[in-house]
């Protein structure tokens, strides 16, 4: 029932442009696999060359073992649910559904009761009869699924089909397609510049660049052990500090920076080792940054609260830094104990070692 | 992307049945419909008047002869000019573009108020009578014109009684019905391009205009002109085009003395019998046409592309 | 303030003369469709008669005409509205260099003068099948097929700029949708475009029959030794006129309009029956299957029923009494000439006396020179011969159903003076071609005192 996808050195020109370049990804049968990248990085034309709307330049892509190289899109085992979902405006909600089983030539009678079934799994049912435009936007998501799976596809392909939700709906679809797609058991290969979006749902999660795979892991590992600077500044918040490396040991290296000599932890990556006199950054995450009180940590600094929001459960602190007029931000758990420290100077602040990644400069995330 | 590539890409795209349903339907038109046929009447514009027999045959040899015939007449006349021809052209084309002018004038301000002083049902209602007479017949219409403006028509009836005339006014033989039965035959023409212009202008360009003090003429010059120059220009070369190439208006409407040049080609086909000459005058008002539209634009610097949008 | 409300009432003014312009010939032809008078005018009117009518469908040539033009639109429609579309689609993908330029030479037919199209079509033809060797009878020298071809070279070009308009708003990804979920090419262009585009395929249809119908500049040259209604139309227009002509024009406007309601109630009938299916949720099918066939919709009765009353009324006082009314009219007519040359006879006497009566013959003279060969269209200018002109006609008292033309007699004398409640003066006369003006402007002058004096 599920396939798995490889792309093998896919490389993807329009005229001077290169939408992708010596794209290698392997992505197995029944795994919920998303492509992350910032608008504009080529995702979607990956997407698209997965689901055969596209020729890849160079390489090639294989479903299921078998190479797609000539086979148009309506005879790949793909489903593809739109952006802007592409639901037929001139049919019915059950017409919709079954679009797939209409142009196979199955029988009305037979459409009408698998579109049944369906609207059943996607909580919608007796609504077959209704127009598109009568349908929510949550509704109407549901039913592109619907559609997509009604042609059971092998792999199933998503372009940031959450994207014109409202975010309660986002949140809750989220949630939703994760348990559809444990349900029906096939692949997911879904798209999306939200960082969110990708670390709830995903098995494995490929951090896309003008073209490039800069990164393929797990939600956690992308998090904590980004291979580049590049997934380190777009994943997730991070506080960067410029610097170069003055000593390395074999899992740790020491970086002197204008706000002093900061210890952090090497990338495991092979790509991104670093060695002495390399220039590199140091990322440490708001949630790793602590007020230092007594206790001694690999790396302190002074810093001055400038502004402060609390959101609740959180407080997210903005600090200048007293040496360089450096802003860092740090969020904290609000566990009831901790009091605002608006406008308070030269506090001592700091991070552990083991909290910092160092990496090699290279290209950053837009801000 | 090469030749061969294109057309691959073009049948991947479409699917073999409708692609090749579009290239035939398509180059059907292109070749068979319009290019085609107007370089075999250019073919026939220069090529001795022959009966259909002998075309191809030695007698039916390549000369300007009608072109020359249309500027210095015929060999055996006297005269060093074609008088005749020559002066129905230049009147028909003068005639088009007074036309053209005299309908800029009707429509603009028509077309201003639909498109920002009107209201709601009130525009729409507007919309539509402006639409429903020209279902009507073209001929009809100018029959229409034919009788109002006929010496007891209700125009010379009513000009009579109230005592302006003292008696009927010959506006056919005048040409008067003419120009009106013309200028009422392409008015829709001119008004929707510029009413389109107009409809997609800011109107808050207006207010600040009449903010800063601008009289209501300058507005117009200034703010609204301008924006709406492809729309006019679009709208003119239109009715230009339509009114130099009309022949059931003129043929109604137009007084015993005046011939319009369409006129005098359609006598070429049907009563002189010479297709040759017939086709030369038609390429001739064709081209003059276009060079003359195509001047215009390039006076009143307008692209071809901004205009027909 | 005040300034405002000029201005207002000047827009407003040239608003209204705006349409009355555009609307007024067309009222003016349309009564005259049922007066009696044997030339088309509403003033003076006769009677009110449908009589015009059934002149216009004893004519064969006109009922010819009608045949081939509906023969031939339909045939602009099945070829313009393909190519058209073919056109449109092609134009959508075709690229970005090419573009401009097909869209250029597609759109050309529509300012290309008719008579340039007309003329090409037909030449080309014409060459076509004598490279042949076709007969004379083949489809090459065809009337009807040159004409769906020349037609359809320009009206494909309005078919396509509609689907142009359409297609812009076509969201391209319900295609890639339809074909993501198996769909053949032809099925996504069968199952996905052509609903979408059905609303423009109608409009399209109808636009081309339209301009078909009323195309007169390229078909009065491809149309050979055939005709259509607007070649006859035309030359029954140019050679004389009369009602039948408005007559035709009134039956034209009334189809259209009649058309014009159908299509409005059938587009309620589709919004109301997507509203019922937004408030009903299920069991819909059974609802929609319902809905009342379009014969029986109330609207629709109601429509029919007043236009079948409205024509039974217009049909009912157009036939009976107009024989009364017209003997009642001729009389009228007889008793007022009688009238005038009584009146005629004593101002020639008075006038006599201050005029020199040479002039004035020489003035008729030189008139009737000018006048004779101008298409049968005469005014004489001269106020000297009027009392013989009135005579004569009341010598032929008989007016004559049909004919072709008519005299007015004007004179301007009657015009001031107190005692003539009727300024002109007509009447049908047998066999003039056109018709004759006869004025005497000469004579107003003159006559002001003497008709005071008079009195």
């Amino acid at each position: 029932m599920s396939a798995d996808v490889k792309l093998e050195s896919v490389w993807i020109r329009f005229g001077d442009f290169i939408a992708a370049r010596d794209v290698n990804l392997h992505i197995k049968g029944g795994e919920f696999f998303t492509i992350l990248g910032p608008s504009g990085c080529g995702k979607t034309t990956l997407l698209r060359a997965v689901s055969g709307f596209l020729t890849p330049s160079e390489g090639s892509v294989l479903i299921g073992g078998e190479n797609m190289a000539g086979i148009g899109p309506n005879r790949r085992p793909t489903a593809l649910i739109f952006q802007n979902l592409a639901l037929f405006p001139l049919m019915t909600i059950w017409e919709n559904i079954t679009f797939s089983l209409e142009v196979k030539g199955v029988r009305k009678a037979q459409r009408k009761k698998r579109a049944d079934e369906l609207l059943e799994l996607i909580a919608l049912p007796g609504q077959g009869e209704k127009m598109v435009s009568e349908l929510s936007g949550g509704q109407k998501q549901r039913v592109a699924i619907a559609r997509a799976l009604c042609a059971q596809p092998e792999v199933l392909l998503l372009d940031e089909p959450l994207s014109a939700l409202d975010l309660k709906l986002r949140q809750h679809m989220r949630t939703e397609l994760r348990s559809i797609q444990q349900r029906v058991g096939i692949t997911f290969i879904y798209i999306t510049h939200d960082q969110g979006e990708a670390l709830t749902m995903s098995d494995h999660v490929a951090v896309m660049r003008e073209g490039i795979i800069e990164q393929v892991s797990d939600g956690t590992t992308i998090y904590d052990e980004p291979d580049t600077a590049f997934v380190a500044s777009f994943v997730g918040e991070n506080n960067r500090f410029a610097g170069k490396v003055t000593n390395v040991t074999d899992s740790f290296a020491q970086v002197s920076t204008p706000e002093g000599l900061i210890r952090a932890r090497c990338s495991k990556s092979p790509e991104s080792k670093v060695k002495t006199g390399d220039d590199v950054y140091v990322f440490v995450r708001p949630e790793s940054l602590r007020f230092v009180s007594g206790r001694l940590v690999d790396n302190q600094m002074k810093a001055s609260v400038y502004h402060e929001e609390f959101e609740g459960n959180m407080w997210q602190v903005f600090l200048d830094i007293s040496s360089t007029r450096k802003r860092v931000k740090m969020s904290y758990v609000n566990d009831g104990s901790i009091r605002s420290h608006s406008g308070e100077k030269d506090l001592p602040v700091g991070f552990s070692s083991e909290a910092a990644i160092v990496l090699p400069q290279g290209p950053l995330a837009a801000e | 992307m090469s030749f061969s590539n294109y057309w691959r890409a073009f049948f991947q795209k479409n699917g073999a049945t409708l692609a090749l349903f579009l290239i035939i339907a398509v180059g059907t038109w292109l070749f068979m419909m319009i290019i085609l046929p107007q370089l075999f009447m250019l073919d026939f514009s220069i090529r001795a008047n022959v009966p259909p027999p002998k075309f191809g045959t030695e007698e039916h040899y390549y000369t300007l002869e009608h072109y020359k015939y249309m500027i210095f007449g015929s060999a055996l006349s006297t005269d060093s000019f074609n008088i005749i021809d020559v002066t129905v052209f230049f009147r028909t084309i003068g005639a088009a573009i007074f036309v053209t002018l005299i309908d800029v004038a009707l429509c603009y301000p028509i077309a201003y108020y639909l498109a920002h002083s009107a209201t709601g049902g009130w525009s729409r209602l507007m919309v539509l009578s402006l639409i429903v007479p020209f279902w009507i017949n073209e001929i009809l219409r100018a029959f229409a014109f034919k009788i109002i403006f006929g010496s007891t028509g209700v125009i010379n009836n009513f000009l009579v009684s109230i005592g302006i005339l003292d008696q009927p006014y010959d506006f056919i033989r005048n040409d008067i019905a003419l120009w009106a039965g013309l200028s009422y035959a392409f008015i829709l023409l001119m008004i929707f391009p510029i009413y389109n212009a107009i409809e997609s202008l800011d109107k808050n360009q207006i207010e600040a205009a009449r903010d800063l003090g601008a009289p209501w003429w300058k507005i117009h010059w200034r703010v609204v002109v301008p924006h709406a120059k492809p729309g006019i220009s679009s709208g003119c070369t239109m009715v230009f085009m339509l009114t130099a190439g009309a022949l059931a208006a003129p043929q109604i409407l137009g007084g015993p003395s005046s011939l319009w040049f369409t006129q005098i080609i359609y006598q070429g086909f049907n009563q002189a019998g010479n297709w040759a000459r017939g086709s030369a005058y038609a390429i001739i008002l064709l081209v003059s046409c276009i060079v003359l539209v195509l001047v215009m634009m390039k006076i009143a610097k307008v692209k071809f592309g901004e205009m027909m949008k | 303030m005040i300034q405002g409300r000029i201005q207002n009432f000047l827009v407003i003014g040239f608003v209204a003369l705006f349409f009355a312009y555009l609307f007024g010939p067309l009222i003016v032809m349309g009564l005259t469709a049922f007066n009696t008078s044997g030339f088309p005018r509403v003033s003076p009117w006769d009677c009110f008669t449908v009589e015009w009518f059934d002149v216009l469908m004893q004519d064969a040539r006109l009922v010819t005409g009608v045949r081939n033009s509906l023969l031939i639109g339909i045939g602009v429609v099945l070829l313009a509205v393909p190519i058209g579309l073919a056109g449109a689609l092609m134009l959508m993908q075709i690229g970005p260099r090419l573009r401009p330029w097909l869209y250029t030479v597609t759109i050309s037919p529509i300012l290309v003068p008719g008579v340039v199209l007309g003329i090409s079509t037909l030449l080309f033809w014409d060459r076509i099948g004598l490279m042949f060797g076709a007969e004379e009878d083949s489809i090459f020298y065809d009337g009807i097929f040159l004409t769906i071809v020349g037609q359809a070279t320009f009206i494909s070009a309005y078919a396509m700029l509609i689907f142009i308009a359409r297609l812009q708003r076509f969201d391209p990804a319900l295609e890639e949708a339809a074909l993501d979920l198996g769909a053949s090419h032809t099925q996504t262009f069968r199952k996905i475009l052509l609903p979408f585009l059905r609303p423009a395929i109608g409009s399209a249809a109808v636009l081309a029959f339209l301009a078909s119908f009323e195309n007169y500049n390229t078909t009065i040259f491809t149309i050979v030794s055939s005709s259509t209604l607007t070649t006859v139309l035309a030359s029954k227009v140019r050679y004389g006129i009369d009602p039948s002509i408005s007559a035709l024009a009134v039956s034209i406007v009334f189809l259209t309009l009649v058309g014009a309601v159908i299509f409005e109630i059938s587009k309620r009938r589709e919004t109301r029956r997507a509203r019922s299916q937004m408030a009903v949720a299920r069991g819909e099918e059974t609802k929609v299957r319902k809905q009342r066939p379009f014969l029986t919709e109330p609207a629709f009765i109601m429509f029919v029923l007043i236009v079948v009353a409205g024509l039974g009324t217009v049909y009912f006082s157009g036939t009976v009494g107009v024989e009364e009314c017209k003997i009642a009219v001729k009389e009228q007519r007889q008793a007022e000439i009688k009238r005038k040359i009584e009146r005629r006879q004593q101002q020639q006497m008075f006038q006599s006396a201050v005029d020199t009566q040479s002039q004035s013959s020489s003035d008729q003279e030189d008139s009737k020179v000018t006048a004779k060969g101008t298409e049968g269209y005469q005014s004489v200018f001269s106020p000297g011969n009027l009392q013989g002109e009135i005579e004569t006609q009341a010598e032929e008292e008989q007016p004559v159903k049909g004919t072709e033309g008519y005299q007015s007699v004007f004179s301007p004398g009657n015009l001031v003076s107190p005692s003539s409640d009727e300024p002109e003066e007509e009447k049908p006369v047998k066999g003039t071609e056109g018709y004759q003006n006869v004025f005497a402007p000469e004579n107003l002058s003159n006559q002001v005192p003497a008709e005071n004096s008079g009195n």
